[in-house]
């Protein structure tokens, strides 16, 4: 480890310690959730471990409580984390000059929080070391958090009586997110419309209508933003 | 409820679903990029995910529509302190605190 990746790694460190506070909730929540829906406290934290990513977990679990087939709850994931090729693509010039294997983990450590902080250092920065540690300080640090405050989360679960629906949580996390998005209007006509075809798609085999309903709700938010003719922020 | 061993399977896919989304372009660097129009119709991928999951978990219960539910009106809690207070915990509470105290006064 050069010198100058600690240094990086430090720096990266502070600037996220104050921000990094905002995934204890979730983190909470998240292990919450996942002993709502009946999983061991291995089970859980093997999916925390896994699959590291709160709203991709948050809104999986309800189908993965409802008994929807596996395809269904792997595509759901994956467009839940299609925002994540768009962060990939926008730091991606940050890791130039790092090796392969460094560059596999930073991908698997990316974070909203992760790339909010890193991203302008990441793309200023001249020495590539000290780009990688600027980026592994954070990212480390969200998934030390994300796995000791989920692993509260799912202990604090067992003594909560089964009749208090703690899945519910799940729902309301899911919210919680929703709920900025859609401040933004083609952003509010995307969530809108996608809401609205799951409900009235719900009779559809395998649980189609969901898929349907989010290709419905993207092409209704472009469609808007085109009608409104601005871009978003 | 109880999962068997499939359950490990499907955590196996998911982090995939996930890791292979944030490391596309961190691996791939400079050797691909997005079209900036796909980039910005993804951008709505989130939102319209999030609803077209959420959404029959609140307005529909039992496979009705129901549009007088404990869940409805703990979801309209949630989204009140989503939108009125920055304090992350607050949805939580008033969201469950609706339910259960409409759950209780229901039954009871």
């Amino acid at each position: 480890m050069s010198p100058s990746f600690r240094d990086g790694f430090r720096e990266g460190f502070r600037a996220f310690l104050p921000l990094s506070v905002g995934l204890i909730p979730w983190a909470l929540v998240t292990g919450l959730t996942m002993s709502g829906v009946g999983f061991t406290p291995l089970q859980a934290m093997g999916m925390n471990v896994i699959v590291f990513a709160g709203t991709a977990q948050l809104g999986t679990l309800p189908l993965i409580a409802a008994g929807a087939p596996v395809w269904l709850i792997v595509i759901t994931a994956f467009v839940l984390n299609l925002r994540f090729i768009i962060f990939s693509a926008a730091i991606a010039r940050g890791f130039h000059g790092v090796p392969a294997g460094a560059r596999w983990l930073s991908g698997h450590l990316l974070t909203d929080g992760a790339f909010a902080t890193c991203l302008e250092k990441m793309l200023s920065h001249p020495d590539p070391q000290w780009r990688l540690g600027y980026y592994l300080g954070p990212s480390l640090w969200s998934w030390l958090l994300w796995q000791v405050f989920a692993f509260c989360g799912v202990m604090a679960a067992g003594s909560i009586p089964r009749g208090w629906s703690l899945e519910f949580m799940a729902t309301i996390a899911l919210i919680v997110l929703l709920v900025p998005m859609a401040r933004v209007r083609p952003m509010l006509v995307a969530a809108l419309v996608g809401g609205g075809l799951a409900v009235a798609l719900r009779g559809m085999p395998l649980r189609l209508g969901v898929i349907v309903a989010i290709i419905g709700g993207i092409a209704a938010g472009f469609a808007a933003e085109r009608w409104h003719g601005k871009d978003l922020p | 409820m109880n999962y068997d061993w499939s359950l490990w399977g499907l955590f196996i896919l998911l982090g995939l679903a996930t890791t292979l989304p944030r490391a596309s372009f961190i691996v791939l660097g400079a050797r691909a990029a997005l079209p900036e129009s796909l980039q910005k119709a993804l951008r709505y991928a989130p939102a319209a995910a999030l609803a077209a999951i959420v959404a029959p978990d609140i307005f529909v219960s039992g496979g009705e529509l129901s549009l007088l539910s404990p869940r409805l009106a703990a979801a309209v809690a949630a989204v009140l302190a989503a939108l009125l207070f920055r304090n992350p915990w607050l949805p939580f509470i008033a969201g469950m605190g609706v339910l259960w105290g409409l759950g209780h006064l229901l039954s009871g």
